[in-house]
C-alpha cells in the first residue's frame, strides 16, 4: 500500500463512519423550539436573500448561511420546500469536519494515538447528537479546531498564510455564536499556560502573521455581520449582542441556572427516570490525560490540559448553562484520552493494555452516542434533549392540512404561551395566525390552545368544535378544537 | 316538463341575487394574521403534579355496598413482556406514588396491559394512573373486559376515548384527560369478567406508555 494512503485512509475511514453517525435517520427527531426558529429564519434568507443579526438572539450568521449551499445542493429554494435534512446537514458535516481538524490536530501525539482522538471525537456522545442538531455549536467547534489547526502550523512554519487562514477560521467562530471570544481566549491564555513550561521557538517575523490573522478576522467577521454589506448596522447590532450575551451568563432568571457540577455529571453520570446515560469510562481516560499532561506532557497534551480546564471552569462557573455547550469540551477531553492511551504505549504489554481500554471505551461511547442520538432523541430523560418537543409535534400538520382541506378559506389559530416548533411545521400553509392570548374572534377551520388557555378560548368559540390533546414537548399540553361537521 | 316546472322559481330569483350581490360589491373577507414570534429557547417545566383542569374533588362514583378492590397483586400480562423500565407487577402493586420505581414503562406506540382477576367478579370501577409526575395525556385509551384472555370473544369495552381508531378496536366518545395524581376513576357498569385489559398510543410527552397503578373494584 502507497505510504500516503496507509497514512490518511485511516484517518479517512473513521471520517466516514462519524458522517455515517451524524446523518443516519437524520430526519426522525422532531424538531426542537430552537432549531424550528433557526430554520425558519434560515428558509427566509433562502426564500428572500434577507437577512439580519438579532442581537437579542439567535446567535450569529454561520448557521443560517451555512443553509444555503446544502439547500441548493439539495434543489431547495422556499422555507415552504426547506426540510430538516438539508437544515441539519450544516452541523453534521461541521461535525464530521471536527473529527478530521481533531486527528490533523492531534498528530504530533503520534499516529494511533492521534486516530484514537478522532475515534473519540467521532463517537462522543454530545459531538453525535449536536451534530445532527440545527443549532451553532459544532460550527462553533469546527471554527475553532481549524483555527487551532491553522494557528499550530503558523506557529511551526511561520508562513503568514497560515496565520491568515487562521484568523479567517477565528472570524468564523465570531460569526458562530457570541461565547466564540471566551474559546478564543482560553486557547491563547492556554497557549501561554503551555509555553511556560517549554517548547519550541516562535516564528520569525510574528507581527507580520498576527497583522495577517487579525485582518482576516476582522474580514470575515464583518462580512457576516454586515449580511455580506446589505446590512452594515449588524456590525454595531454585534456589539450589542455581546451584552445580551453577558447578561445571560450572569444568570438573571433565564430559567437554564445549574448547578456548577452540571457538566462532569453530563460528562460521566447521568439517570433520570430509570435510565443511564454515562460515559464514566471516557471521563477516567480524560482524567489520566489530565494527570500525565501535567506530569511529562507534550506541548500539545499541556495544551488541551489547561484549554479544556479552563473552558470547564468557565463553562461551570457561570449559572447559565445548556447540555450543548458539552460540544465545546468535547474535543479536549478526546485530546486528553488519547494522551491517556499514548502514556503506557511505549512498552508492548503497555500497548496491548491501553489499545484494549481504548477499544472499549469507543465501544461504550459508540453505544451511548446511538441510544441518545436515535432511540431515545427526544426523551426528556435524555441529558442532551433539552426541553425537547414531543413527538407529538409530528401530528400537527397532517391536522392542519386536513382542517385547510375540510375548509379551504378557512384559518388556523394557535393561541398559546408558547408555540415553538409549530411555525417550522406549518411552514406554507396559507392562513395560520399565532397569539400568545386568546383573541376575540376565536373560530377558526383548526384552533390550537395551551391547556392554560383553552377555558378562555372555549368560552369565545360560537361553533360546535371537537376536542382532542395534543403536546408541544413534556409538560406543555395543546387542546386541539376542530369543528364538528 | 317537471324539470322545467321546478326551476322556474330559481331562474326567477337569479337575477334578483345577482343585483343585490352586485349593489353590495362583496369581496372574501381578508384576516391579517398575526406572524410567529421568535424567541429564544424555551425553559424547562419544573412541575412534581399539576391539576390545571378541575377544581376541587370530583364527585365520587356510587358503586354497590360490599364492593372490595380486586386486583392488588393479581398477575399482570402485556403486549411488550420486556419492559425497559420496572416491571409489570408494579401495575398492581399498590404503589400509587408516581415516582421512579413505582411505574412501569412499555415500548413505543400502540401497547397493553391485562390483568387476571383469577375469577370472573361482576365488576363496578376501575382506577387507573398511567404516569402523574407533570401534565400529559395518554393517546387511545381503551378499557375492556372479558372471559377470553385473547380478548377474541365476550368483549366488553367499559371506557374508549379513541376518537380516531388509531387502535383499531373502534372509535371512542370518551374524554381524553390529562394525567393527575387522582388518577382516571372508570365505571365498570356491573360488568362480569376475570380479565381486564388496558390500551393505550403512546402520550402527550413521548411515544412511550406507562402504567403506575390499576385497580380494579367488584364483588368478591
Amino acid at each position: 500500500m502507497p505510504k500516503t494512503l496507509s497514512r490518511w485512509l485511516p484517518l479517512a475511514l473513521l471520517t466516514l463512519a462519524a458522517l455515517a453517525l451524524r446523518t443516519r435517520d437524520l430526519a426522525a427527531r422532531p424538531m426542537h423550539a430552537d432549531e424550528a426558529n433557526q430554520a425558519v429564519r434560515a428558509g427566509e434568507l433562502l426564500e428572500t436573500g434577507r437577512y439580519a443579526y438579532d442581537p437579542r438572539d439567535h446567535h450569529g450568521p454561520l448557521l443560517y448561511y451555512g443553509v444555503l449551499p446544502v439547500a441548493w445542493c439539495r434543489g431547495q429554494g422556499t422555507l415552504a420546500g426547506l426540510d430538516e435534512v438539508t437544515v441539519r446537514l450544516v452541523p453534521a458535516l461541521a461535525g464530521t469536519a471536527c473529527v478530521l481538524l481533531l486527528g490533523l490536530l492531534a498528530a504530533p501525539l503520534g499516529r494511533w494515538p492521534s486516530l484514537a482522538a478522532a475515534a473519540f471525537l467521532a463517537a462522543s456522545p454530545p459531538a453525535v447528537y449536536y451534530s445532527r442538531y440545527f443549532i451553532q455549536e459544532t460550527l462553533l467547534a469546527a471554527s475553532a479546531l481549524a483555527a487551532f489547526v491553522c494557528a499550530r502550523q503558523w506557529l511551526r512554519e511561520g508562513r503568514a498564510r497560515w496565520a491568515g487562514a487562521a484568523g479567517a477560521c477565528l472570524g468564523l467562530m465570531l460569526a458562530s455564536k457570541e461565547s466564540a471570544p471566551l474559546f478564543a481566549l482560553a486557547a491563547f491564555a492556554a497557549f501561554l499556560l503551555a509555553r511556560a513550561a517549554g517548547g519550541p521557538p516562535l516564528p520569525g517575523r510574528p507581527a507580520r502573521g498576527l497583522l495577517a490573522g487579525a485582518a482576516a478576522a476582522i474580514a470575515v467577521t464583518a462580512l457576516f455581520y454586515s449580511s455580506f454589506g446589505a446590512h452594515p448596522s449588524g456590525l454595531r447590532d454585534l456589539l450589542g449582542g455581546y451584552g445580551q450575551a453577558l447578561a445571560r451568563l450572569r444568570g438573571a432568571n433565564t430559567g437554564h441556572e445549574k448547578p456548577w457540577w452540571y457538566f462532569l455529571r453530563l460528562f460521566t453520570w447521568w439517570r433520570a427516570g430509570g435510565l443511564v446515560f454515562e460515559e464514566a469510562g471516557f471521563a477516567a481516560l480524560v482524567l489520566a490525560g489530565f494527570c500525565a499532561a501535567l506530569a511529562r506532557g507534550t506541548p500539545l497534551l499541556r495544551w488541551a490540559a489547561a484549554y479544556s480546564g479552563l473552558v470547564l471552569i468557565a463553562l461551570s462557573a457561570v449559572p447559565y448553562k445548556t447540555p450543548w455547550h458539552a460540544v465545546d469540551l468535547a474535543p479536549g477531553f478526546a485530546l486528553l484520552a488519547a494522551g491517556a492511551v499514548a502514556a503506557p504505549s511505549r512498552t508492548r504489554p503497555g500497548r496491548w493494555a491501553a489499545s484494549a481500554a481504548a477499544l472499549a471505551v469507543l465501544g461504550m461511547l459508540a453505544f451511548q452516542a446511538d441510544r441518545s442520538a436515535r432511540a431515545y432523541a427526544s426523551d426528556p430523560r435524555n441529558p442532551f434533549a433539552y426541553v425537547h418537543s414531543s413527538p407529538d409535534v409530528l401530528r400537527f400538520r397532517p391536522m392542519a392540512e386536513a382542517a385547510l382541506g375540510r375548509s379551504p378559506d378557512g384559518v388556523i389559530r394557535v393561541i398559546s404561551e408558547e408555540y415553538w416548533p409549530l411555525p417550522w411545521y406549518f411552514r406554507g400553509l396559507a392562513r395560520v395566525g399565532y397569539w400568545d392570548r386568546p383573541p376575540a374572534d376565536c373560530d377558526g377551520a383548526l384552533v390550537i390552545a395551551s391547556a392554560d388557555l383553552a377555558g378562555a378560548v372555549r368560552s369565545r368559540l360560537r361553533g360546535a368544535y371537537a376536542e382532542s390533546y395534543l403536546g408541544l414537548r413534556p409538560g406543555f399540553v395543546c387542546v386541539v378544537f376542530t369543528p364538528r361537521p | 316538463m317537471k324539470l322545467a316546472r321546478m326551476l322556474r322559481p330559481v331562474c326567477a330569483l337569479l337575477p334578483l341575487a345577482l343585483a343585490a350581490a352586485a349593489a353590495e360589491d362583496l369581496v372574501p373577507l381578508k384576516i391579517e394574521l398575526p406572524k410567529p414570534l421568535f424567541v429564544g429557547t424555551p425553559r424547562p417545566i419544573k412541575v412534581s403534579n399539576l391539576e390545571p383542569q378541575q377544581a376541587g374533588n370530583p364527585a365520587p362514583l356510587l358503586v354497590p355496598a360490599g364492593t372490595a378492590l380486586l386486583s392488588r397483586n393479581k398477575p399482570v400480562t402485556a403486549s411488550d413482556s420486556l419492559p425497559v423500565i420496572g416491571e409489570l407487577a408494579f401495575v398492581t402493586d399498590g404503589d400509587k406514588s408516581g415516582v421512579e420505581g413505582s411505574y412501569v414503562e412499555l415500548g413505543p406506540g400502540l401497547q397493553w396491559v391485562q390483568i387476571d382477576l383469577g375469577a370472573a367478579h361482576k365488576l363496578a370501577a376501575m382506577a387507573v394512573w398511567h404516569f402523574h409526575a407533570e401534565a400529559r395525556v395518554y393517546h387511545a385509551v381503551v378499557v375492556q373486559v372479558s372471559d377470553d384472555p385473547a380478548f377474541k370473544a365476550g368483549v366488553t369495552t367499559l371506557f374508549n376515548n379513541d376518537d380516531a381508531n388509531a387502535d383499531g378496536l373502534g372509535k371512542g366518545s370518551d374524554f381524553a384527560y390529562i394525567e393527575t395524581y387522582r388518577g382516571r376513576v372508570i365505571d365498570a357498569r356491573g360488568a362480569t369478567a376475570r380479565y381486564v385489559r388496558l390500551y393505550s398510543n403512546g402520550n402527550t410527552s413521548d411515544e412511550l406508555n406507562h402504567y403506575t397503578e390499576v385497580e380494579v373494584y367488584g364483588s368478591p
